[in-house]
């Protein structure tokens, strides 16, 4: 073990040289595109081979291209550019930080929306966000009546928005507090006269609320900023605070947060290539809601005929008696009071008002479609379960990932097994709603779903089991060259299935 | 907090003794033994359904009073959109989301007249009569909501 981890440190320092010329300046990109372009760095110092380089380097320019048209944010990014926006607001319109600061955020922090608004109705924008043009001077006097507690102040003690609207220090204090514990409205907050409507932006927050109220009030900005901007979104990943701004309309949605969780940037879910976001939804609906319960309630059960609670007949005979308190005795094949089955239908084991009707070829309306619940039932179980073991396999891909400090070929091969058992999970939600009449189609999706499959499984075997040999041999091993040379082209092979499985079922 | 509360509506108390002449159509009285609790009579605005009657409101003033708004029902029975027909609870957006400090229990009072004399049949607490209006039987609505005036809310003859 350790001496493996020795050797694959040493790998590193000897190649960290050339990446650093290499690659140094891509600083935005995330921890996964370095991983991969580190990997590429590691293939052209071990093999010159020219079409060695070729196939990797495609792969990394799709990587590429796809974080071309995202940007991960942390809090500190996030801030800045909230600041940027700030001062750009500040200097067009030659208004006060605090004003642009609830102007944009009024507009959904978007410059251009601010802007237009704002020169093709001042007036009104100003009306409506509660921005005075001037502020209303401080009434003369040594005291002044707070219009909360109706106490009267000295002058030092009142304070007021631009509206100039007495209230006392602690009054303010209680009313910016009430406000910030009821949630985000807070960023919204005007004056408390009922007539007035003037904001009350952060300079009021900072100058008179508790420290602890003062941070909440800087989360709900920054959050708004995620939150209100159609650009950007948190991140859904467990734990993780960062956010990923989308350039909308630049491709695909599927990104990678510097958490390493891969998501749809559009229906927040994971990233789910090759199937759209419609059928994500209605796959995800279909796993939890209780709409498959139902059907299988429809095709495994039949309803009491007398209190209608529905009965699943497990084993026995035809005869059933529900349940106390109900207790009605009934055939199950005609759903019939037992009490009218005898010699006159033809037996008590043998009830012919069933039969006959089948043999006339009378189809029960309810019959067909308890059958067809059952069908479909079948083919959900298939593809669900398909779909699961992937998911599963995913997921311990996940973990086998951890220790990156291992050889880089192997991150890179398990990276590829995440990507393509994703692709190929997805692939089985699509084929499950492709359909039931376009055979052909279905036929040849099937067929390049299976030559995934088969791809995938040499690599995911190779990378899981052979590699398990390595790990536990002692001392560098001989076939260790072969193995890496292997592994290296089934992570390269693997993928090649899936542009074809991609291209066909987007339609 | 409680402190706060108190003092304020001490003073809203000593302002009311004095308003008393300056606005006839509302009442206001405290509690003699408890200053959160409050009822007032308020009169039906003119030139409405609700003329001639008078209207009993129970007021319970939160802790967080005047941050928090207080409380406040129909104790006399009204047929009104915006009103509980059976409890007398009221829907009007000052007692809940727009509710701000400055506003008094006077002024709440003088908020619901308005409520009277305006009702919102949009967002009805009681729909038989919000339907009504928004079907346009203005009439019908009138002459309800007056039979339910003289029948609680105005002195019975004789």
């Amino acid at each position: 073990m350790e001496s493996e981890d020795e050797m694959a440190a040493m790998m590193l320092i000897e190649d960290s040289n050339d990446e650093e010329e290499l690659y140094g300046d891509d600083d935005d990109d995330s921890d996964l595109d370095d991983v991969i372009m580190d990997y590429d760095g590691f293939m052209d110092h071990e093999s010159d081979d020219s079409d060695d380089y070729t196939s990797p380097h495609n792969h990394h320019h799709h990587h590429h291209h796809r974080s071309q048209n995202y940007t991960v944010l942390n809090e500190d990014d996030i801030r800045q550019l909230q600041e940027e926006n700030i001062t750009q607001i500040s200097t067009v319109l030659s208004i006060s930080r605090v004003a642009a600061g609830i102007l944009l955020r009024h507009y959904n922090w978007s410059v251009s929306k601010v802007n237009d608004e704002w020169f093709a109705d001042e007036e009104k924008v100003r009306k409506t966000v509660g921005l005075l043009e001037n502020h209303v001077p401080f009434p003369d006097a040594i005291e002044l009546t707070c219009g909360i507690c109706f106490d009267t102040c000295p002058r030092n003690r009142i304070s007021t928005a631009a509206c100039g609207h007495p209230f006392c220090v602690m009054c303010w204090q209680g009313y910016i507090s009430t406000a910030i514990n009821d949630g985000p409205g807070c960023l919204n907050l005007r004056c408390p006269d009922p007539s007035c409507g003037a904001a009350v932006g952060q300079d009021m927050v900072n100058k008179l609320a508790s420290v602890e109220d003062k941070s909440r009030y800087n989360r709900y900005i920054l959050r708004s900023f995620v939150e209100d901007n159609r650009k950007t979104k948190w991140c859904p990943g467990p734990g993780c605070d960062f956010a990923v701004d989308l350039i909308v309309g630049g491709g695909s949605y599927d990104v990678t947060c510097r958490c390493s969780h891969s998501f749809c940037w559009n229906c927040v879910e994971e990233a789910h290539r090759p199937v759209d976001c419609g059928t994500v939804a209605k796959w995800i609906l279909k796993n939890s809601a209780e709409s498959e319960n139902m059907n299988w309630i429809l095709a495994n059960s039949k309803p009491c005929p007398k209190c209608k609670r529905p009965i699943e007949k497990n084993q026995g005979c035809m005869h059933i008696t529900c349940t106390p308190p109900c207790k009605f005795e009934f055939c199950w094949l005609c759903l019939g009071a037992w009490s009218e089955h005898g010699e006159r239908t033809g037996g008590f084991y043998a009830c012919n008002r069933y039969e006959a009707a089948k043999q006339e070829g009378v189809f029960d309306d309810t019959e067909k479609r308890r059958e067809m619940a059952k069908n479909s039932l079948e083919r959900y179980t298939h593809y669900y379960e398909r779909w699961a073991t992937n998911q599963s396999l995913e997921k311990l891909s996940d973990r086998q990932c951890q220790p990156e400090s291992q050889l880089k070929f192997i991150i890179e091969a398990w990276l590829q097994i995440v990507e393509c058992r994703r692709v190929l999970k997805w692939t089985y939600a699509y084929g499950y709603y492709l359909p039931e009449h376009e055979n052909a189609k279905k036929q040849f999706f099937e067929y390049l779903q299976g030559e995934a499959e088969s791809g995938l499984e040499r690599l995911h075997q190779c990378a899981e089991k052979e590699f398990q040999g390595y790990l536990n041999s002692e001392g560098p091993s001989e076939g260790f060259n072969e193995f890496r040379t292997k592994l290296a082209g089934l992570t390269r092979w693997a993928p090649l299935k899936l542009p074809l499985l991609l291209n066909y079922s987007i339609p | 907090m409680n402190q706060a509360s108190r003092a304020r509506l001490f003073k809203e108390y000593k302002e009311v003794q004095r308003e008393k002449v300056a606005d006839p159509d509302i009442q206001l009285v405290c509690d003699e033994a408890n200053i959160f609790k409050w009822t007032a009579l308020v009169k039906g605005p003119s030139e409405t359904p609700f003329e001639g009657g008078v209207f009993q409101l129970a007021f319970s003033v939160p802790d967080q009073y005047p941050l928090q708004p207080p409380q406040v029902k129909f104790l006399t029975k009204i047929f009104h959109p915006n009103v509980h027909f059976k409890t007398g609870e009221i829907c009007l957006d000052i007692l809940k989301n727009a509710w701000s400090p400055a506003w008094t229990l006077q002024s709440v009072c003088r908020a619901i007249i308005a409520l009277m004399a305006h009702p919102e049949p949009d967002s009805p607490l009681n729909c038989d009569s919000g339907n009504l209006l928004r079907s346009g039987d203005i009439r019908g609505y009138q002459s309800m909501a007056r039979m339910y005036t003289r029948l609680a809310a105005m002195p019975k003859k004789g």
